[in-house]
């Protein structure tokens, strides 16, 4: 009897014990921190920046969350071994070194992406000022707006943390840059070609030669470096600096395009106050025979339209507007200088235009930097 | 004998009717066409997280029912996958839902910022069109390249509009907008400089 009593009691024992012991198929502290991990991700935008990581681990979570869920009515022994807390054992380290890595590429994106943009934004700052200080924005036409445009989306899309679209929209701007250099190059190389330079020297040596043997002034004009220069008897007497046309650094082709015409000229008319509107106005003979012959051919040859007249009334004259940057294509000094000028000149005075006088003029040295900078982009 | 032949005759239905166990395959192929719908209405992009998770869910749906189908016949039960997939369906549902509300939300906020650029560089225009024609335009050609080139910018929204790229569309729309702004301080400054314009001039 009391034997019979201790067995009952012994496997009552081992009944409480057995069940005791008996665990959960997968620890709930487990699931809880792969929860984490996924929330962390999603924090960290993986599902857009790494989509591939994130589909990898999270198709693996939910795979394996849903096994849990349906195995949730096993229950194991502590010694057995469960092959699925092993696999959420995995997904775990996995997890944990998706949120590691995601953490360092951000960091290091956002630094790359950051690093870019601000130097976009400086180079579009730079390249604008030189442009513009060559007179060179039209030239452009759109692109100095549509670089600006990618600069701007690069910036939103830092701003946004969408590091990988501010890098592609960075480097869309790049590319647009380099197109503008490329283009200024063509447009104005002109003025970094040593012939061409050679071709403008002479046409100012003729000029002062004159003005020497004539015993009489000579105005020769440098669009590159916007500077008027009065000679007398072969000697330079005085230099102003000048205002240009709008598209003044190119070649007058026809009326309307704002460029200042290249060419020898001669002072027509003189008007004084009452007689012009921009206070004192030397009256040039342009178009010239030589004007008139480049604009036909050029007309022939399709490259103006037939519409198109060849202009005139390009006059030296003072400003109307002291605030006026630029004209439709006169030489404009500010009153004074024009003064002096006015005085200095009679009717049939020899005015020499041409693009540059040197080799290392403003024109050259800022396409030769802009050239650089295009190589650095 | 009656009673023997009665127990075999039992044994025998208990058998056809767990023999007759079978995949939810109609379940399953619902739940995957609500995927696809989802998927179509932009789900990896709205909803990129829970888009993940569906294909997750897809997957161990998948898993379930090769498990029961590697069992034998007897032991099959595919109420587990029926539940997986019915809730996979749902889910499917809600994301796709949650995702066309959410493109459409971005596409308003796109199409909005389109109309705001629009209205700033009509504005601009405006402002131009005011500018002199005589010898002070040229104080404002620089500045009418730059107009024309926020016009032609605009057709780029659109086309981001059109490929429904509406983060993008945003960006160049604020952007436009910001531009247009600094377009119209530049030909008010400009014609604060030159005043009333006067009759034009052969150039």
């Amino acid at each position: 009897m009391a034997i019979d009593r201790i067995h009952k009691t012994l496997a009552g024992v081992l009944c409480v014990v057995c069940l005791t012991s008996c665990v959960q198929a997968v620890p709930p502290d487990l699931l809880v921190a792969l929860e984490v991990i996924d929330q962390d991700l999603i924090a960290l935008r993986a599902p857009e920046a790494a989509p591939e990581e994130y589909r990898q681990f999270v198709r693996q979570w939910v795979f394996l969350k849903a096994r849990v869920q349906l195995d949730d009515d096993l229950i194991r022994w502590p010694w057995e071994s469960s092959d699925l807390e092993n696999e959420l054992r995995r997904l775990y380290i996995l997890g944990e070194g998706t949120v590691s890595q995601l953490h360092e590429r951000q960091a290091s994106q956002h630094r790359t992406a950051q690093a870019k943009v601000v130097r976009l934004e400086e180079q579009l700052h730079t390249i604008v000022t030189k442009v513009e200080s060559i007179d060179g924005r039209i030239l452009l036409g759109e692109k100095v707006i549509q670089t600006d445009l990618l600069v701007k989306q690069a910036r939103s899309f830092f701003e946004q943390k969408d590091f990988q679209r501010a890098m592609q929209a960075a480097e869309k701007a790049d590319r647009a840059l380099k197109a503008q250099a490329s283009l200024l190059s063509q447009e104005l190389g002109r003025y970094a070609d040593e012939s061409r330079i050679t071709y403008w020297q002479n046409l100012a040596k003729q000029t002062i030669d004159w003005s020497r043997i004539h015993r009489s002034t000579a105005i020769v004009v440098s669009k590159a470096d916007r500077e008027l220069t009065l000679y007398k008897s072969g000697r330079k007497v005085l230099s102003y600096p000048v205002r240009l046309g709008f598209n003044g650094m190119l070649e007058k082709q026809f009326q309307g395009d704002g460029a200042t015409p290249e060419g020898r000229y001669r002072v027509m008319d003189k008007r004084g106050p009452g007689q012009t509107q921009f206070y004192r106005a030397l009256t040039l003979n342009y178009p010239n025979a030589e004007d008139r012959r480049r604009f036909d051919f050029a007309k022939r040859s399709g490259r103006i339209g037939s519409a198109k007249g060849i202009g005139g009334q390009i006059e030296i004259h003072g400003a109307d507007n002291e605030l006026l940057a630029q004209t439709l294509g006169c030489i404009m000094l500010d009153n004074p200088n024009m003064v002096v000028l006015y005085e200095g000149v009679s009717v049939g005075t020899p005015v020499t235009i041409v693009g540059a006088l040197t080799r290392q003029n403003a024109v050259a040295l800022t396409l030769a930097e802009l050239a650089q900078r295009r190589d650095e982009i | 004998m009656l009673r023997k032949a009665s127990l075999v005759s039992f044994a025998l239905t208990l058998v056809m009717i767990a023999g007759c166990a079978e995949p939810p395959t109609q379940q399953i192929q619902e739940a995957e066409k609500a995927l696809k719908d989802a998927q179509e209405n932009g789900a990896a992009t709205y909803s990129a997280d829970e888009y993940a998770k569906l294909e997750g869910t897809l997957a161990a749906l998948r898993k379930e029912v090769a498990d029961q189908d590697e069992k034998f016949t007897l032991f099959r039960d595919y109420g587990k996958a029926q539940q997986l997939s019915a809730s996979a369906k749902a889910d499917s549902e809600r994301v796709k839902a949650a995702s066309v509300q959410k493109k459409e939300e971005a596409k308003a906020a796109a199409l909005q910022a389109q109309q705001v650029a629009e209205e700033a560089v009509k504005a601009t225009q405006d402002l131009v069109a005011k500018a002199p024609v005589g010898k002070d335009r040229a104080a404002v050609e620089a500045i009418k390249n730059d107009v024309e080139g926020l016009k032609s910018l605009l057709k780029q929204v659109q086309a981001s509009i059109d490929k429904e790229d509406y983060p993008a569309a945003q960006t160049q729309a604020k952007a436009i907008h910001d531009m247009s702004q600094g377009v119209s301080t530049e030909i008010q400054t400009a014609l604060a400089k030159v005043g009333k314009g006067k009759p034009a001039k052969k150039k």
